[in-house]
């Protein structure tokens, strides 16, 4: 890990119903693309992007997950290791607002209790198509304890905002959980279990 | 020329204005030789004039002499003169030569030009009067040729009229005989729409006799009419009552397959086998036929209308696997097992491991199928887009990808294999715990059982996943493997350590009495008692230090698996499986893998500092404390007598020899030596504590570098490290209370230091120095250090 350029390094899993969005997000800020006529995700996709923080490489490890019912147990075995978790839902979509707590349910069973979750709610370009309204999802964010932002792939809108503020939130909590395993010496036989999220600050 | 130039250069120089002409000759007039009165006067001028004459004359010879040589000149001048002359009008000569040339050219090209574009039109005409000609013939000979039933004959000539220009016929219209021609088109485009029809009509019949000479026959008639999606149609639904019968065929004979038969419990994966390969075999035959007749980039069209059936084959298939093999219900028992607080009986992993096997195999029949169509139709598309846009390509990539990847063959494989997942993982976790609770130790061994038990099911399982080859389902179990060992199989691990390392003296009950506490709670935290418990002090050591060794293995066994999957997937990969992604993912995932290899390593390092505090350090520190009662204060007798019966160090080093070798015979190498390392850490710490509170004489100070060099040399034979670092206070510490006198500090000291580097402070160089009891404490504090 030494090897290579960077300050930070995150793993951030995109999750949600099909068709919500999440390959044009990822794709939009990887990229700078919004590939119309986007097929459904078979799997999972990965993508990487480094940005630049107050002057730090922070590598992004960027998982796109297949929507669809039949890829589930494939998706929820990257839940684990991911540092932060954006969980997108679509704007005009009733049902895949809905389905959020089962959403939250998968990350609660599966997710390290360290995650960060980021609620979204996409196709904000399509706003005359709205079911969801915004103070309805900023109320369900706020009761899950979530930061929630609202997106558009397509204009780009807040894509870039999403994983930019992620990336400073994450490096944060690096930070603090480094500053906590430097304090308290390991307990014997316990084990602190250093993630690469905090060796990666001594690259 | 040069020449004529040169004469009054060469004489232009000594005398000034020599040859501007012979009036102002002389600076001396008539008039005033005429006044001079005085005869000496008369003859300077004399002399002056006789000077003057004398440079005129030498000047006039000059000239003469040059005289032939200009006359020369001139004459070859002269005869230049009619030369020019003659090169003038033979330059106006060529240059109207050239200006005719130049035209002579320009009206030839034209008339090339002229020549080409009368030859052009000549073959335009050519053309059409052959395209005439041709539809003439068209006409006559599609008549003929349906009269004998010579259907390619009929269409050949249908073809011709179809590719003519439209523009021809109507040219033809125009012409004299139009009225006869506009008949034989009718006739023409009845002919057209007749042998459309018997084509269309023998082709069903054939089709229904399944007779493929005759099938072959009218599908290549079918894009001479230009109705290639036709007969691709046509074709391809013939093909496809094949491939059904004998599906159909297969999937009979599997219902009847006795379950003691070889291939009974993969049979499913067999049948699927056995549909790929016929539809393959059908793509095999075919695609010439389609490629010389349909033009390359219609094979797609072909396998679109084959991959409808495969899938109504497959659907068939996949629905008998999974009532025959119960795949849902046992799915559902899975899912059941893995809730927390199941109360279901629990299903038994191996009853899974077969159907686990026929579903990676199903899949990886399924890939392989999939990756021959697309390497089939993306190297036709590439034949026929070789001169086509990006966009076309693009385009013909796209619905590539929407035909393979939206397929009802994709879609069900990719449920089998979710559910498979779910399923391996149970097996993994099941027969890891079942590993830990038979986990047994064999004496003699350095680990126990459960350690290469939980490795060889880790490595089945992701070796299963691999067998699917499926990228996704790869990565996925390797995800759930590092789970697996990262916590649940480290926890195990983790707890056993927690129970520590008993230990033997009674001033270590208290130790005890925590362990056993520790015990209970790792009992009460992984939900079942430990019914072999700690029977005994020794069993509680012998089952510390295995574990310690077990750890050690584990991330060995973590690098060496990554390592192995690594090779084994560089064949997959060189296939191309799974797309530009698939190399990045795998790396991802195996790099997660690797990283708990560290985690291991940090567990061992915790479990020896435990063994280090809670074993070594209790035995040590009291061999180390008898060191105080040894008097360092001595005089030569007892220096002597020293010499012959040690008072410490050989009974320490013998007490350190047991202690350790306890430890060498039942801890790995690699650990035994971090062990070791430690232990000399510590005794070089507790020496050090021990010194400070000794007083010295200069004998005694003697015995101390005596006995610190036997101390150093046993340590140097037992430890690979190097461990004069770790005694370098301590060596120092005797350097200084072997001194003389205090102030021959001063020769090691400082300026004086030579190679050595003082870890000792100067406060505590002088702490050492008021060890001596002999060294007056006025001359350490004046010392300056």
């Amino acid at each position: 890990m030494s090897m290579e350029d960077y300050d930070f390094l995150f793993k951030i899993v995109l999750i949600g119903n099909a068709g919500v969005g999440k390959t044009c997000l990822v794709r939009r800020f990887t990229q700078g693309l919004f590939p119309p006529g986007q097929g459904a995700t078979i799997g999972v996709d990965f993508m990487i992007k480094t940005v630049e923080i107050n002057g730090e490489k922070v590598k992004l490890q960027i998982w796109d997950t297949a929507g669809q019912e039949r890829f589930r147990s494939i998706t929820q075995s990257y839940y684990r290791s991911a540092n932060a978790l954006i969980l997108t839902y679509d704007i005009t979509c009733e049902e895949s607002f809905r389905c959020l707590p089962e959403w939250l349910r998968e990350i609660e069973q599966y997710a390290s209790n360290k995650v960060i979750t980021v609620l979204v709610g996409n196709k904000i370009d399509l706003a005359e198509r709205r079911e969801v309204s915004q103070q309805r999802a900023e109320e369900f964010s706020e009761a899950q304890d979530m930061y929630y932002l609202e997106t558009s792939a397509k204009e780009s809108d807040n894509v870039e905002k999403l994983f930019l503020d992620l990336a400073c939130r994450l490096i944060s909590e690096a930070r603090r959980n480094t500053l906590v395993n430097n304090v308290s010496s390991p307990l014997p036989g316990e084990g602190k279990s250093i993630s690469y999220l905090t060796c990666c600050n001594f690259n | 020329m040069a020449a004529l130039e040169s004469p009054p250069k060469l004489s232009g120089a000594p005398p000034p204005r020599e040859g501007a002409g012979g009036s102002r000759c002389s600076e001396i007039s008539t008039e005033l030789i005429r006044s001079l009165t005085e005869l000496q006067e008369l003859e300077a001028v004399y002399e002056r004039l006789c000077g003057e004459e004398k440079v005129v004359e030498r000047e006039l010879d000059a000239l003469l002499e040059q005289q032939s040589t200009i006359e020369n000149k001139m004459v070859s001048l002269h005869r230049m003169g009619p030369n020019l002359q003659l090169i003038e009008g033979d330059a106006k000569q060529l240059a109207g030569m050239i200006t005719f040339t130049c035209n002579l050219a320009e009206n030839v090209s034209s008339k090339v030009r002229q020549l080409d574009l009368a030859k052009n039109r000549l073959y335009q005409a050519i053309q059409r009067a052959d395209d005439i000609l041709d539809l003439k013939f068209c006409m006559d000979g599609v008549q003929t040729a349906l009269r004998n039933e010579d259907y390619e004959q009929a269409a050949a000539h249908i073809h011709r009229y179809l590719c003519l220009d439209k523009s021809v016929i109507e040219l033809s219209r125009q012409g004299k005989e139009g009225s006869m021609i506009d008949a034989n088109l009718k006739l023409l485009q009845d002919a057209e729409q007749r042998l459309k029809a018997i084509v269309t009509e023998k082709f069903a019949i054939a089709t229904k006799e399944g007779d493929l000479p005759q099938v072959e026959r009218f599908f290549k008639i079918f894009p001479l009419l230009g109705l290639h999606e036709e007969g691709l149609s046509k074709f391809s639904e013939y093909l496809c009552k094949q491939v059904a019968s004998k599906a159909e065929e297969n999937l009979l004979l599997v219902l009847g397959t006795d379950m003691s038969d070889r291939r009974a419990a993969v049979i499913f994966a067999d049948t699927l086998t056995l549909l790929f390969e016929g539809i393959a075999r059908i793509v095999e035959t075919h695609q010439p036929i389609v490629e010389t007749y349909y033009g390359p980039g219609r094979l797609y069209t072909l396998i679109k209308y084959l991959q409808v059936e495969c899938d109504s084959q497959v659907e068939k298939v996949v629905d008998k696997f999974i009532k025959q093999r119960d795949y849902h219900q046992q799915f559902r028992h899975v899912q059941n097992n893995m809730m927390r607080n199941s109360v279901t009986e629990k299903i038994e992993p191996r009853e899974l491991d077969p159907i686990l096997t026929e579903v990676t195999l199903m899949n990886a029949r399924s890939e392989l199928y999939l990756r021959f169509l697309r390497k089939r139709i993306s190297s036709d598309f590439e034949v026929g887009d070789s001169m086509a846009s990006e966009e076309v390509k693009q385009e013909h990539q796209k619905s590539l990808d929407k035909l393979l990847n939206n397929c009802l063959l994709s879609c069900t494989m990719q449920e089998l294999i979710g559910l498979y997942i779910t399923m391996e993982e149970y097996f993994m976790r099941e027969t890891v715990n079942k590993a830990v609770a038979l986990d047994t130790y064999e004496k003699g061994q350095l680990t126990s059982s459960m350690v290469d038990d939980v490795f060889y099911i880790v490595k089945k399982c992701i070796g299963r996943a691999l067998s699917s080859s499926s990228i996704d389902c790869l990565c996925a179990m390797i995800n759930l493997a590092t789970t697996e060992l990262e916590s649940d199989f480290r926890d195990v691990l983790c707890n056993k350590l927690r129970m520590g390392f008993p230990a033997t003296t009674f001033q270590d009950i208290q130790r005890g009495v925590t362990s056993a506490v520790n015990i209970m709670h790792s009992s009460l935290q992984q939900g079942k008692f430990d019914t072999k418990g700690i029977e005994s002090n020794d069993e509680a050591k012998l089952s510390f230090l295995v574990t310690l060794n077990n750890v050690e293995i584990c991330s060995e066994n973590i690098s060496t698996l990554k390592k192995t999957l690594e090779s084994d997937c560089t064949r997959l990969f060189s296939q191309g499986i799974g797309g530009e992604q698939a190399q990045a993912k795998f790396d991802s995932c195996l790099s997660d893998l690797a990283a708990v290899s560290n985690k291991f390593r940090d567990l061992l390092q915790e479990g020896l500092t435990e063994l280090n505090s809670t074993a070594v350090k209790p035995q040590v520190q009291p061999w180390i404390n008898t060191f105080l009662s040894v008097s360092h204060n001595i005089e030569e007798e007892e220096f002597n007598d020293y010499e012959a019966n040690d008072p410490w160090v050989q009974q320490f080093i013998l007490n350190l020899e047991q202690q350790m070798a306890e430890f060498k015979a039942s801890l790995s190498p690699v650990i035994y030596d971090s062990l070791t390392s430690l232990m000399t850490s510590l005794v070089a710490v507790e020496l050090e504590k021990v010194v400070l509170k000794s007083t010295f004489n200069r004998l005694g100070g003697l015995q101390f570098d005596k006995e610190l060099r036997s101390l150093i040399a046993y340590l140097t034979t037992v430890t690979t490290w190097t461990i004069r670092d770790k005694f370098a206070r301590l060596s120092q510490m005797a350097t200084v209370l072997n001194l003389e006198r205090v102030t021959e500090i001063l020769d090691y000291w400082g300026a004086n230091s030579g190679p050595l580097t003082w870890r000792l402070t100067p406060a505590e160089v002088r702490q050492v120095l008021a060890l001596r009891i002999d060294f007056r404490s006025e001359d350490i504090k004046r010392l300056r250090l």
